[in-house]
């Protein structure tokens, strides 16, 4: 039997918009089973392990510990070192990263055709592997035969060679300068595309009205820079914050644990230690800063920004 | 997204994935090409027990995190673990070895060297088959040094008497990782201090001879070794030394082998540790053995492999081509014997390698830094007795 076609064919419709609402999550589902392998599980695995002792110890057995790996973190000064170490490194890193990217974009922006060829070639550095590059820094810093050295002594900045990666400040700073040499491209990359988005007219309309080159920046350029400051900087703190391979290879976290991170302590814990309760409570508060950072981060300078104005 | 998804499954199948059952074991890189030669004799003996040698890192400890990740997966990585001394231990602890104790013949069991018998060993049961024995020594210019020095004020004076513009006087591996304990061990024990015993959990870092032991080492740097002789690993100062910039090297017998290629070839001797009046020299004790997997489904096979490989012919070829000493007695070399008689055992605990690390980041924070001696060593040994008792 047909169905006459009626006015009164919700049921129908209603029918159709269920099997159309199927058939679009159907669409995401190989897409969620896929975050959920790779995101949500490994998320809520480690929220689990993080109340339970599983480690040497207790013969990898999951043990309920309650609250104590926390507790435990609370007094560890280890723990405190590793996020002392971690907050400079990023705060430094970072900011020296942020303030190199900017100057270089607005001064990539002047030129016409080989800004360009600048871009692309300032790039590279981004573009190797981490572990590679800090090879190649530990070359760069060898107190015998490195290249930095070596040139400070031609230019008389330094009397005698530096063992930079002998001593904890100096070792930081070669820490710092090696991540600073490879991520500040990105920061320029994005900041160039920002600039590339704002309307010429802008400038023109200040030009008239006699603004300077300072007018220019603050007024326009800043402003509408603001979104692509904070993708820029949001990635750069998340990353750096992450950061392993440079002080894994450069100094394993030494001299005197100085330079060890965050990431670097969890990993001790996780895989030398093989203490996977603790190591995921150490992991569960770095993520839970991060996403403080990020929301300060956000309000502080997002949350005023509406586009056009 | 479908590339995504196929990676992703190709990497749960990797570790291990090894051609029609071969039995797999994680080893160095195999430069020499020793172990290959080995394994094909080996495998020309057995015909129907294939191998495959993983080629892992050169940095032991990349390996030991490697063999950990592998067992830990759940799925068998690999049937024979290639194993240092420092990690029997804990493998042993976490149920990923076999015990071997009883495939162990008496003659087997007279003929192995004791210490590295009892270092391959966990509870009394041995898992772990010696096939090399490593310890630390001191080599110096035999054509500057009229006589080698006993003591450390000996060892002291010396150096500060030959080093010049060019040439460092003493040099060691000062970097904050595991070879900067076997470098203080070696110092404390030739002051008559002691570590950590590994059958009471006692500790004893905060005792005056350790204060000495690392109060000798921080005098070292800037007067008679380089000031970056705390980021030396044992590479930087062989280079170092085989390019005649130094007077004293601390390193293994590896060096042995290489520095009689090098411009200072017929230059060279070497020594035990030197050690304190009326105290006697130390040596810590290194090498590697075989072990078989818990997880591996063929524990017979994986037997045969270890029991040949750690065979007196095979101990020979690897002293020969690589310059490892073998770990049976009677093959000992004579010039490396007053060494290796010296060898004393990092303590056999599973929680070795968080003891390693605070004596590491102690020590080095002393060397690199701020807090004097004294207290560097009272704060790790109060780490160390929490660890210890925390993990009873």
């Amino acid at each position: 039997m047909i169905l006459p076609y009626t006015k009164d064919d919700a049921p129908m419709r209603k029918a159709r918009g269920i099997v159309r609402n199927l058939q679009q999550a159907g669409w995401y589902l190989p897409a969620g089973i896929l975050l959920f392998l790779v995101f949500v599980y490994p998320v809520l695995r480690t929220l689990v392990l993080s109340f339970l002792h599983v480690n040497l110890e207790s013969g990898f057995q999951p043990v309920f510990a309650g609250l104590s790996n926390f507790g435990r973190l609370v007094s560890d000064t280890r723990f405190y070192r590793s996020m002392q170490a971690t907050l400079v490194f990023v705060s430094v890193s970072v900011l020296l990263e942020f303030v190199l990217g900017l100057a270089l974009a607005l001064a990539l922006e002047q030129l016409k055709r080989s800004g360009r060829f600048f871009r692309t070639l300032l790039l590279i550095p981004w573009t190797l592997p981490t572990a590679i590059i800090a090879i190649l820094w530990m070359w760069f810093f060898n107190d015998q035969y490195g290249a930095v050295n070596d040139l400070l002594l031609r230019l008389n900045v330094i009397e005698a060679p530096v063992a930079w990666l002998a001593q904890p400040r100096s070792a930081m700073a070669a820490i710092i300068l090696a991540d600073v040499w490879k991520a500040f491209p990105f920061v320029l990359i994005v900041l160039v595309a920002g600039i590339q988005a704002i309307p010429r007219e802008m400038y023109e309309a200040l030009e008239i009205d006699g603004g300077t080159y300072w007018h220019k920046f603050r007024y326009v350029t800043l402003p509408h820079l603001l979104p692509f400051i904070f993708v820029a900087v949001i990635f750069r703190i998340i990353q750096a914050f992450a950061v392993f391979d440079l002080v894994f290879v450069l100094t394993g976290g030494g001299p005197g644990g100085k330079t060890e991170t965050i990431s670097v302590y969890s990993y001790y814990t996780f895989l030398r230690y093989m203490d996977f309760g603790y190591g995921s409570a150490l992991v569960l508060v770095l993520a839970g800063l991060l996403a403080l950072i990020g929301w300060t981060l956000y309000t502080l300078l997002l949350r005023h920004y509406e586009p056009g104005r | 997204m479908l590339w995504i998804a196929a990676a992703f499954i190709l990497s749960l199948r990797m570790p291990g994935a090894n051609p029609e059952g071969a039995l797999s074991v994680l080893m160095e890189p195999d430069g020499t090409g020793t172990w290959r030669m080995l394994i094909a004799q080996f495998e020309k003996e057995n015909p129907d027990i294939p191998i495959q040698m993983v080629e892992g890192p050169p940095a032991t400890n990349a390996r030991e995190d490697l063999y950990a990740a592998s067992f830990l997966s759940g799925k068998a990585g690999f049937d024979i673990v290639y194993c240092d001394v420092v990690w029997t231990a804990k493998f042993a602890a976490a149920g990923w070895l076999r015990d071997l104790t009883d495939r162990l013949s008496r003659q087997d069991l007279n003929d192995f060297l004791p210490q590295e018998l009892e270092a391959g060993s966990y509870k009394g049961r041995v898992y772990r088959i010696p096939a090399f024995t490593d310890a630390g020594m001191l080599y110096y210019r035999k054509d500057l040094v009229e006589s080698p020095p006993v003591t450390f004020d000996d060892l002291e004076r010396q150096a500060q008497q030959l080093q010049n513009r060019n040439r460092w006087g003493f040099l060691w591996q000062g970097k904050q990782y595991e070879g900067l304990t076997t470098v203080f061990l070696e110092i404390l024990w030739g002051f008559g201090g002691e570590w950590i015993d590994a059958k009471t959990k006692q500790v004893y870092l905060d005792s005056r001879e350790a204060v000495k032991a690392l109060e000798f080492l921080k005098k070292t740097i800037g007067t008679i070794s380089p000031p970056a002789v705390t980021s030396y690993i044992e590479e930087d100062t062989r280079t170092l030394f085989q390019a005649g910039r130094a007077v004293f090297l601390r390193n293994w017998p590896y060096v042995w082998t290489l520095v009689r290629e090098s411009p200072v070839k017929d230059k060279v001797a070497f020594v035990p540790m030197v050690h304190a009046p009326g105290e006697s020299s130390a040596a810590t004790l290194g090498g590697w053995g075989f072990a078989v997997s818990e997880t591996s489904s063929r524990v017979e096979d994986a037997w045969k492999f270890v029991k040949f490989i750690t065979g007196t012919e095979q101990m020979k070829v690897m002293y020969e081509r690589m310059g490892r000493i073998p770990s049976r007695r009677n093959l000992v070399p004579a010039e490396f014997v007053p060494i290796i008689e010296k060898a004393r055992m990092r303590p056999a605990i599973p929680e070795y390698a968080q003891a390693s690390d605070i004596l590491q980041r102690w020590v080095s924070a002393a060397l690199t830094g701020r807090p004097g001696c004294e207290e560097a060593l009272k704060k790790a040994a109060e780490e160390t007795r929490a660890l210890l008792g925390h993990a009873k």
